[in-house]
């Protein structure tokens, strides 16, 4: 749960990557710490096998002025992804204020990414929360390949429900789709404050109602970092 | 929710409890890894991280105590070759964390710590009852503009 201290005039949000394992939440950590220029951001810490593996979690910290009068804190987290690791994934998940979801697009991974999202639903059932209550974001990653799912598979394996949520496609190790998905989700976790009403703010998000950076392309229906239509 | 009032009292707790125990550094961290508020020294460590690594390391222990059939360990202490960190359960999902080095023993700081503690869970059942009590924050802005971007 967001932490507000009216002291300092800081808000603290944490944003939890999951997905199945080897899918790049830790890559997409990496690459938002060489990315970010204009944010103060702190050191990445990986508590990782001699393999690198995540074996409890990655952490990176953000401070931006996104707020005005505001500091905002984002802690950003991944789990690991390995079933055997499934408490860690738990006790990674408490206080959990946004959710970033990987979705792996190799064709082999998807019975991976399916049990993932089970598990991460189940996972935050364990916590008291829901996806209803969380905002969250999909991010199809590694769509370099050359045999990656189709996006409509995805869409439909993932985002099929009755209020479909913003994805993202990604290619983490090169940066694309990286920054947008998590200003996606950084954006419907303030807007949770915003005194403006959005439709956003208590659950899912819905296609085409906030983030458009950079807009759709016509080809596809999603196109590299930018909001699904 | 913490406001100026709840972070100064907290905080003078945290002072009085490094005066009297000559520890060098405590905190108030909540399981999540948000740090709440801090008192003493840490040179250049970067506090977030100290935090959600904190919180990690006491939210495993917790689990290993489930498994051995334990509510939980209330406390969970490092010792290093000069410095050493105490980890005291709090009240609300709140941990009290503490470093200290060779000038005292962890006997002291255990002593006093247990003694903060109380006074800490007072502090944060009184914000929580405010917190409740509270409109919530609302800011002008719908920050779905590019220049709300991280960058």
């Amino acid at each position: 749960m967001a932490f507000i201290n009216y002291s300092s005039r800081e808000i603290q949000l944490k944003i939890v990557y999951y997905g199945a394992a080897l899918c790049g939440k830790t890559t997409n950590l990496v690459t938002l710490h060489k990315q970010i220029t204009h944010a103060q951001k702190g050191e990445l810490v990986s508590l990782a096998t001699d393999a690198d593996r995540t074996l409890f979690f990655d952490f990176l910290s953000l401070n931006t002025k996104t707020l005005p009068g505001f500091t905002t804190r984002f802690q950003l987290y991944t789990v690991p992804g390995q079933a055997i690791y499934n408490t860690t994934r738990q006790l990674v998940l408490k206080g959990v204020d946004g959710i970033i979801f990987c979705v792996d697009s190799h064709w082999e991974k998807m019975a991976d990414n399916v049990e993932s999202f089970a598990n991460l639903q189940e996972n935050l059932i364990e916590n008291h929360l829901s996806l209803v209550q969380i905002p969250y974001v999909l991010q199809y990653n590694k769509r370099d390949i050359p045999n990656a799912a189709p996006v409509n598979y995805l869409e439909f394996t993932f985002n099929n429900r009755a209020n479909r949520t913003l994805a993202f496609e990604a290619v983490a190790s090169t940066g694309s789709g990286v920054l947008e998905t998590l200003n996606a989700a950084a954006r419907l976790l303030l807007a949770k404050y915003s005194k403006t009403p959005n439709a956003n703010v208590t659950g899912l998000a819905q296609p085409n109602a906030a983030v458009t950076v950079p807009p759709p392309a016509e080809e596809s229906q999603v196109a590299p970092g930018s909001a699904a239509a | 929710m913490l406001t100026a009032e709840d972070q100064m009292a907290i905080e003078q707790r945290l002072g009085d409890f490094l005066a009297k125990s000559e520890a060098q550094w405590s905190a108030l961290v909540d399981k999540g890894g948000n740090l709440f508020a801090q008192k003493g020294e840490t040179g250049a460590l970067d506090l977030s991280i100290l935090s959600a690594l904190a919180a990690g390391s006491f939210a495993a222990t917790h689990e290993l105590a489930k498994r051995l059939g334990e509510s939980e360990f209330s406390a969970l202490y490092h010792e290093g070759h000069g410095q050493h960190i105490l980890m005291s359960a709090l009240h609300h999902e709140c941990l009290l964390v503490t470093i200290f080095g060779e000038k005292t023993n962890i006997g002291l700081v255990r002593f006093y710590s247990q003694q903060v503690t109380v006074s800490l869970n007072e502090l944060l059942h009184i914000a929580r009852e405010k917190e409740a009590a509270a409109g919530p924050l609302l800011l002008d802005g719908d920050f779905m503009n590019d220049t709300a971007a991280i960058t």
